[in-house]
């Protein structure tokens, strides 16, 4: 079969021509990120997979370092998460528990810096999408299609006039909706601080620290090798799970998706933990047992590559 | 690896690199498919009155309803003689039972031309004919009520952090995730 040929009948069978990353839908992105970032708001927004909805209230009060945040979970049991400054507080009702977990390294991913786009356009094609008029607001689309099956894509919706985001579709290769945020109801402007509380009960709970330090796992024997292009280590840390031992995660991301691969030495409790897949909207675990330990990762891309990098886990004892 | 397909298919690709698209085209369903939509796109352009079409697996159904041929020599022949005669004999004989039931699928569909018919025939992917493909179906479950400490745990350091803010956590507080089976 000629050159030529060949080039045909592969844009007629991928079933998408590869578009072009377009400069203004560059500039686009980076004002949804800034405004994330720079605005107040309150609303209330809908979280769709498969067939489930639920519904959240949010409330973002900007400032310094990303601002205060609030989650609250208007479905079932009251939960609520109130990201801070330094950390991520949240609020079970139903277990009487606060889990805090240490806010992730904003300096891991800054707000699509030029260079980080140039990256991710090896990866995704970003362009223009359609506009339409999202909870009141005139909303302009852009789109970050994968170039591969390796990750999602995404199809973000933000106000024309302060690039707030108000819809968020995640898809598969094929063009399949894996699952969506959308806002329902939306106020930018001013926020009361007392929406930022946290909830009153909260001070008898239990309060479970995840206490984080560096770690380094090639030492220890472990060997990971992720199959899965463009996906680099962001971060390799110790931390505490629930009240276990020490558990260590370590970080790949392709600057948009993020997978984590956590190790803990075989426990009572880990022993029930079967070997496989498991997963809800675009949240793919797998399980494995290695030299009597047990491997979890988790991630936010399709299940091959969260099994690529499950699969390039390995462990060689040190001398 | 739709591309990788379509440039083995054009002889583009060296020894070493077709390791990966022939591991695909044995594991992978869609690769196989686009292998076979390929075939079809060239026939097609090329004019050809018979297109490659699905056969392989009709091929492989018959061959598995159909008695076995080969069975252990009878008489005194020393068993390494016998292996050493058994594998290409095997060999000539599954060949043979492809010849001919490709050619009796092909029989009533065609009008005579020998030639198209063996291109058919040499078009049959290898692993079709000797085991049929499974469907790739990777059974998802729910995520177990212990996976939420894992998604928390994640979460932290997603990138969707600094996009969506707080909100991307609702799946790591999902009334799904935390009530999952135990």
């Amino acid at each position: 079969m000629s050159r030529a040929l060949g080039a045909l009948v592969l844009c007629a069978a991928a079933g998408f021509a590869h578009a072009q990353t377009s400069p203004d839908a560059v500039a686009w992105l980076r004002r949804i990120y800034q405004a994330t970032e720079q605005l107040s708001y309150t609303g209330t927004f809908v979280y769709q997979q498969g067939a489930r909805t639920e519904t959240s209230r949010i409330a973002h009060l900007a400032g310094a370092s990303g601002g205060t945040e609030k989650l609250e979970v208007l479905e079932g049991a009251a939960r609520e998460i109130l990201r801070t400054r330094n950390e991520i507080r949240c609020y079970l009702p139903d277990r009487h528990l606060v889990k805090v977990e240490p806010r992730g390294d904003p300096r891991a991913f800054p707000a699509v810096l030029p260079e980080q786009v140039t990256a991710l356009s090896e990866y995704y094609a970003i362009t223009m999408g359609h506009t339409g008029r999202i909870a009141g607001f005139d909303c302009q689309a852009v789109e970050l299609k994968p170039l591969d099956e390796m990750r999602y894509g995404y199809r973000l919706w933000a106000d024309t006039r302060s690039g707030m985001l108000l819809k968020a579709q995640t898809f598969k290769l094929d063009g399949a909706i894996v699952e969506q945020f959308t806002f329902a109801q939306l106020d930018i402007g001013t926020v009361a601080r007392d929406r930022l509380r946290p909830p009153r009960m909260a001070k008898k709970w239990r309060v479970e620290q995840a206490a984080v330090a560096p770690a380094d796992l090639a030492s220890m024997g472990w060997r990971l090798e992720p199959a899965v292009p463009g996906f680099h280590k962001v971060v390799e840390i110790r931390r505490m799970l629930r009240d276990s031992e020490p558990v260590d995660q370590v970080v790949f991301s392709d600057g948009l998706a993020a997978v984590s691969v956590f190790i803990e030495p075989k426990s009572k409790r880990t022993e029930a933990s079967r070997d496989g897949l498991s997963g809800m909207g675009a949240v793919n675990v797998v399980t494995r047992h290695i030299a009597d330990h047990l491997v979890t990762v988790v991630g936010e891309t399709p299940v091959v590559s969260v099994q690529r990098i499950a699969d390039g886990v390995s462990y060689h004892k040190p001398d | 690896m739709k591309a990788k397909i379509s440039a083995m298919m054009d002889g583009e690709l060296e020894q070493g690199e077709l390791v990966e698209p022939l591991a695909a085209l044995r594991q992978d369903g869609e690769a196989l498919e686009a292998w076979r939509t390929y075939h079809l796109i060239s026939d097609a352009l090329r004019g050809r009155t018979l297109l490659a079409t699905d056969c392989g697996r009709a091929v492989a159904a018959r061959l598995a309803g159909e008695p076995t041929l080969i069975g252990p020599l009878p008489g005194t022949v020393a068993a390494a003689v016998r292996t050493r005669w058994f594998v290409p004999s095997a060999v000539a004989a599954s060949a043979a039972a492809v010849a001919l039931v490709g050619w009796m699928a092909f029989a009533p569909q065609q009008r005579p031309g020998p030639a198209s018919m063996e291109v058919a025939v040499v078009q049959l992917p290898q692993r079709d004919v000797l085991t049929p493909p499974k469907p790739p179906e990777v059974v998802r479950h729910p995520l177990t009520a212990a996976s939420a400490d894992y998604l928390l745990a994640h979460q932290a350091f997603s990138p969707r952090n600094s996009l969506q803010g707080v909100a991307a956590y609702i799946r790591s507080v999902s009334d799904e995730s935390m009530q999952g089976s135990p």
